[in-house]
């Protein structure tokens, strides 16, 4: 007995030495684990990136793919926690600060700014702010994906309503009396809407829509209960009020919202750029198809020009804070990232969309000029608890009670955040 | 030692120590975690209490425990009662009834988010299934899982559909039921609610008290339909999607891992009082 507890100890001493080892070997690694949520064709085509630069790197590095097709931000805090982070990962925007916080990510900003090939002024500023936090920078973006509106040209056609401009700034008044114009009226034997809101898009796009915003750009202030904010929310409770867009509860039977666009039950659809409607269009039968028209979003109530933008940047593991040949991985990774994706978050990019996605072409004008002003919101680390509040407390309530009291959930919301933020601030 | 024990201890050396590194070792570091503040990286900080004082101030907290118990209370009896129906109907040797066993049973196998999904249309508003059939009465269906006040009634369907998988215990506990009993009763004059009345029930109130004690564990473990289907107004905020949802939403490790541990000790109480109601009404020999 004794012999076999003294054999497990020893067993148990040996394996803990081996890990040791191994954490010593990783300071002086050339190889790297990057670990994405794509998965099926657009994991083979991640692949595909990471082989090309790995073989321009002729041996100087060695990037492996962990692929995490789902549950991934579980799985990657795990792994944070079982101090077995992926050296690269991608991370969605709301969580840069929050991940930035808790001491996961590299610091990048020195490596960044004294960059030859890949700077920050290169980026568009709205979108780069995405990985900014605390006066750092935490990942580099590699994507951004602002919302513009996507219409049915032919059903405003045949309605005889009058198409926006690509460009041309349009108001949310304007925008709310086209939908007037279009909701419940027969199109194609149905009863059709002037737009679609289910929770998506996003809470900012309304609070903003007034001119208003949630977090302050110091990071600390909470500015929901601004008029403005408020005159942004009642947008949305015009839209629910007057039946603009389909029922909270009925846009679920079609599946998701973007099939009541690709079914021509709402004339505009607030979309992200990437949202590949166009080759939907072209696999429907002749009858089915329709002409999609594209359109910046109406501008602020103080006429000021913006889209929201989600972006997701590839960060670095805390650990490999200051290694530099692990940055020029990084940076060698997110640039071939730019040829792959759209829309490439860099100036002067705008002709890879095209060539990535050649259906795009017809939307490049509104692409090109939302894109100076596509931005994310200011995230801070408090940002999931914000959020459970403005989802469930705020939007879900207007979008099933048009007679809810929003002015005063937002007063609540407000300093409840801002409760929050003085606990942080405060430890 | 002796060679004999010895064998003996390494046979069960496997179990032994899944159960050290698996069980043993997470409830113990689950215990200290609970008293800590811990965001998933880097050192956790000894907070105390401070986390079981928070959580009975946390509206999130008695909002989900309250959905949790309103749920538990109806639907553990409702399922106890369709299961049971359903397995006395089903123990009758009629031609076919296998085929009915089986179409009882197979919710039991199917997955828990294939049934979310399924339930997802079932319920839907406008082009569901319920709805569909009162439409044709011409009786205007609920908006269900989109309404707050629905939504119970969505996740009590959804229970009863699922009942059918106590349905083999109670199968079995009904065919252990000796027939000179029930012709006993007969010679007697009891007529066939009097035979359920005081031989049936009465005979099976011990697999009724371990489908009970299954059936409240499950009930505050309720998850899987919950974190795919939620529900309006926080109605589908069940206790185990907010503890989910605080460990990997919100990063509150520690706060967590203290919802954790209060659930564990609220099932432990209700076990604790079920078991000392048991000499009330479970039949024993």
């Amino acid at each position: 007995m004794k012999r076999s507890i003294i054999l497990w100890i020893v067993l148990l001493l040996v394996l803990g030495m081996l890990n040791g080892c191994s954490k010593k070997a990783n300071s002086n690694k050339n190889t790297f684990t990057f670990a994405t949520w794509a998965a099926g064709t657009e994991l083979e085509e991640f692949q595909a990136v990471i082989d090309k630069v790995n073989e321009e790197a002729a041996g100087e590095y060695k990037i492996n793919v962990l692929s995490i097709p789902s549950d991934y931000y579980v799985k990657i805090s795990t792994k944070i926690a079982a101090k077995n982070s992926p050296d690269f990962f991608w991370l969605t925007q709301e969580l840069i600060s929050k991940y930035a916080k808790m001491g996961a990510l590299a610091d990048i900003t020195e490596q960044f700014k004294k960059s030859n090939s890949l700077t920050p002024d290169m980026y568009y500023e709205g979108v780069l702010a995405s990985a900014e936090y605390n006066g750092s920078y935490w990942g580099l973006p590699w994507i951004a994906n602002p919302i513009i509106v996507f219409y049915n040209k032919t059903m405003f056609d045949a309605l005889g309503i009058e198409c926006p401009s690509a460009t041309d700034d349009w108001t949310w008044e304007e925008f709310i009396d086209i939908c007037r114009q279009i909701s419940g009226k027969e199109y194609r034997g149905n009863k059709v809407y002037g737009t679609i809101i289910d929770g998506w898009p996003n809470i900012e796009t309304f609070i903003w829509a007034g001119g208003g915003d949630i977090i302050a750009k110091d990071g600390e202030t909470v500015i929901l209960a601004s008029e403005e904010a408020k005159k942004g929310m009642s947008y949305l409770q015009t839209i629910v009020e007057e039946g603009l867009s389909p029922r909270y509860a009925e846009v679920a039977s079609l599946g998701d919202n973007n099939v009541w666009f690709e079914k021509q039950r709402v004339a505009m659809f607030f979309g992200g750029v990437q949202d590949n409607f166009e080759t939907k269009i072209d696999k429907m039968d002749e009858s089915e198809k329709f002409e999609i028209g594209y359109a910046p979003m109406p501008v602020c109530d103080d006429g000021s020009p913006w889209s929201f933008d989600w972006t997701a940047s590839t960060v670095m593991a805390k650990s490999l804070e200051g290694n530099d040949l692990a940055y020029k991985a990084l940076e060698a990774v997110t640039k071939a990232f730019f040829e792959w994706k759209i829309v490439p978050p860099v100036k002067g990019s705008l002709n890879n969309v095209i060539e990535i996605n050649p259906k795009k072409e017809a939307a490049m004008e509104t692409i090109a000029y939302i894109m100076d002003y596509a931005r994310s919101a200011n995230y801070i680390p408090e940002w999931s608890d914000i959020n459970d509040k403005l989802w469930y407390n705020l939007y879900v309530s207007l979008l099933n009670d048009a007679s809810f009291d929003y002015r005063s959930q937002m007063d609540e919301i407000q300093a409840y955040s801002q409760d929050l933020i003085s606990k942080r601030k405060s430890k | 030692m002796k060679k004999r024990q010895r064998a003996g201890f390494y046979f069960i050396l496997p179990w032994l120590i899944g159960l050290i590194v698996f069980t043993a070792f997470p409830m113990l570091a689950a215990a200290y975690i609970s008293l800590t503040d811990w965001d998933i990286v880097g050192n956790a900080k000894f907070v105390g209490l401070d986390n079981f004082k928070y959580v009975f101030r946390s509206e999130d907290f008695i909002k989900s425990l309250w959905v949790t118990v309103r749920y538990a209370v109806l639907a553990v009896p409702l399922i106890i009662a369709t299961s049971l129906t359903m397995a006395v109907m089903v123990s009758k040797n009629y031609k076919g009834m296998r085929i009915f066993r089986v179409i009882y049973y197979m919710p039991a196998i199917v997955s828990g988010v294939a049934v979310a999904i399924v339930f997802k249309w079932i319920l839907d508003p406008s082009y569901g299934l319920i709805n569909g059939v009162l439409a044709f009465f011409h009786i205007k269906g609920p908006d269900w899982l989109y309404d707050p006040n629905w939504v119970l009634p969505s996740y009590l369907i959804m229970a009863i559909w699922g009942a059918g998988g106590s349905l083999l215990t109670y199968l079995a506990a009904l065919k252990d039921i000796p027939q000179d009993l029930y012709d006993a009763a007969m010679i007697d004059g009891a007529n066939t609610w009097k035979k359920v009345k005081y031989i049936t029930i009465p005979l099976m109130t011990p697999i009724i008290f371990y489908n009970l004690v299954l059936g409240i564990i499950a009930a505050f473990r309720k998850f899987t339909d919950a974190y795919v289907l939620g529900g309006a107004g926080k109605e589908g905020n069940f206790y185990m999607v907010y503890l989910y949802e605080e460990a990997f939403g919100h990063y509150r490790m520690g706060y967590a891992t203290a919802l954790a541990w209060i659930l564990f000790v609220i099932i432990l109480l209700l076990t604790i009082l079920v078991n000392w109601t048991k000499k009330y009404w479970v039949y024993s020999e």
